[in-house]
């Protein structure tokens, strides 16, 4: 008896035809990355990837380097290389984002990334935003797609906008941020102990969808929020946008994956547990019909080590091959 | 891309009604402004004079953005003889009107995207954009003065087109 026979092709060239990128954020304090196992996740819908990887779209202008350096032992007369030895283990990714959005313009920029709260009546002016409106506290029974609210606090937002969810800053130092761990204070002073300080900063960040009213009043998002069900703790506040600034002494880390489909059903995989930026923020235009031009995020990166746990090697990037199901390998 | 094309027809015939409210045709014992969507109306022999014909030609799309973004080439067409009270001597003058009025009603180079299948109409969720103009040369074909003018128009294909 056997199976259904399979006709194998010799290998195949891969043929993709973009780039598509997600991204994951890094414990910073347990300095502990997101690993993607591509045994047991590689083929995952690519416009659903497990959690808690963020799918970010189809990235352009994709390129990877490796800045590994290799030396020689060199021996005899005349001298000969008898050895090779691996000097430095370094790596470098850049792209360039097409979409806009919190997460592409963070990872772009590198460093903090805030979020432009509503300012408060007569507020002082500030180049990355000032005081603002006073935060609402959640109630119980919030989801990570519903905020549960007051009646009298819900009133005051409207379907469409944004809101930022996080705790208050109450004078901690290290790394805060929920979900993402968004900036790094170095002391309460340094931030003028400003309860708002980590909703500013925070990642945890959605578009209202509409507001509930009746038992369960409060707000309806139109997306989840990326620290998952949201703490009593935490305070809501209305955003208007998000701003970068070129300087700041913090660097972003994160996860990342990016995947290139063939066109006979194969997948390779490229996955970088910890990145870090590079360069400050950049743009960069692609033109459409003059003068209309499509502004591009550019980001590029540096590859932080890992140690892969099967036999303890400092690694900074995993490349996977996953071929189709008629090939030769 | 219908809601698009519908859309970027509806925002100029009103611009031009409140542009200039003396152009308008006569179409089917109807006045209305002098702008019509070409594919919409019966074959002609020869173009309406002194009104708007828009022609759908070129279409392209880039799929690789979250949303389809969709590149529709408009070519906007109208023709001249001048008035008869001035036997035709300001057919120059009167595309130069026309070319003026085009600059008006493209300007500003964009509208929420409308869906006009319903009644009311209802906006969506995205703009629809525009390029702007490109004249091309005045045409004489006899004693008639005739332009070409294309724009490039721009939307996102929404879920609920889809």
């Amino acid at each position: 008896m056997s199976t259904t026979a399979v006709t194998p092709l010799r290998a195949l060239p891969a043929i993709g035809r973009r780039v598509r990128g997600y991204f994951a954020p890094v414990d910073r304090v347990h300095q502990q990355p997101t690993i993607f196992d591509p045994s047991a996740n590689g083929q995952f819908a690519a416009d659903a990837p497990p959690a808690p990887w963020v799918d970010l779209g189809w990235i352009e202008n994709f390129a990877r380097k490796s800045a590994s350096k290799f030396g020689g032992m060199v021996t005899g007369s005349p001298a000969t290389t008898q050895f090779q030895v691996r000097e430095t283990v370094d790596a470098t990714v850049s792209f360039r984002f097409k979409a806009w959005s919190k997460l592409s313009m963070a990872l772009a920029a590198g460093s903090e990334h805030m979020n432009l709260i509503v300012p408060a009546t007569g507020a002082a002016g500030n180049g990355s935003g000032s005081k603002g409106v006073a935060p609402v506290k959640l109630a119980a029974g919030s989801t990570a797609t519903f905020l549960s609210l007051a009646a009298s606090d819900a009133d005051g937002f409207a379907a469409g906008s944004l809101v930022t969810v996080d705790v208050d800053y109450a004078g901690q130092t290290g790394y805060v941020g929920s979900g993402v761990f968004a900036a790094c204070v170095q002391s309460a002073a340094a931030v003028n102990s400003d309860p708002d300080y980590i909703r500013r900063v925070s990642f945890n960040v959605a578009r209202v969808a509409s507001l509930a009213t009746g038992a369960t009043s409060g707000l309806v998002l139109a997306q989840p929020l990326i620290a998952g069900v949201p703490s009593s703790a935490m305070c809501v506040q209305p955003i208007c946008g998000f701003i970068d600034r070129e300087g700041g002494s913090f660097f972003q880390e994160w996860s990342a994956l990016f995947l290139i489909e063939g066109q006979q059903g194969e997948r390779i995989f490229f996955h970088y547990p910890r990145l870090q930026s590079t360069a400050g923020s950049a743009e960069s235009a692609t033109a459409m019909t003059a003068p209309l031009e499509r502004i591009a995020l550019s980001a590029s990166f540096r590859a932080l080590p890992v140690t892969d746990t099967n036999d303890g090697a400092a690694v900074v990037c995993f490349r996977s091959f996953l071929p189709s199901e008629s090939t030769l390998v | 891309m219908q809601n698009a094309k519908d859309t970027f027809y509806i925002t100029l015939r009103s611009r031009l009604a409140t542009v200039n409210p003396e152009r308008t045709m006569m179409v089917r014992a109807v006045s209305r402004p002098g702008i019509f969507v070409q594919d919409a109306e019966a074959p002609m022999a020869q173009p309406l004079l002194d009104a708007f014909a828009l022609n759908w030609t070129a279409l392209a799309a880039d799929v690789q953005l979250p949303a389809i973004l969709t590149q529709m080439t408009c070519e906007i067409q109208y023709a001249t003889a001048g008035t008869q009270n001035n036997a035709g001597l300001d057919r120059g003058r009167a595309l130069e009107e026309m070319d003026y009025e085009v600059l008006k009603i493209l300007y500003p180079y964009a509208s929420q995207k409308m869906n006009y299948t319903q009644t009311p109409a209802a906006a969506m969720e995205t703009m629809v954009f525009w390029s702007e103009p490109e004249f091309g040369p005045a045409v004489t074909i006899r004693d008639r003065l005739n332009r070409t003018v294309k724009v490039t128009v721009y939307a996102f294909q929404e879920q609920a087109e889809l």
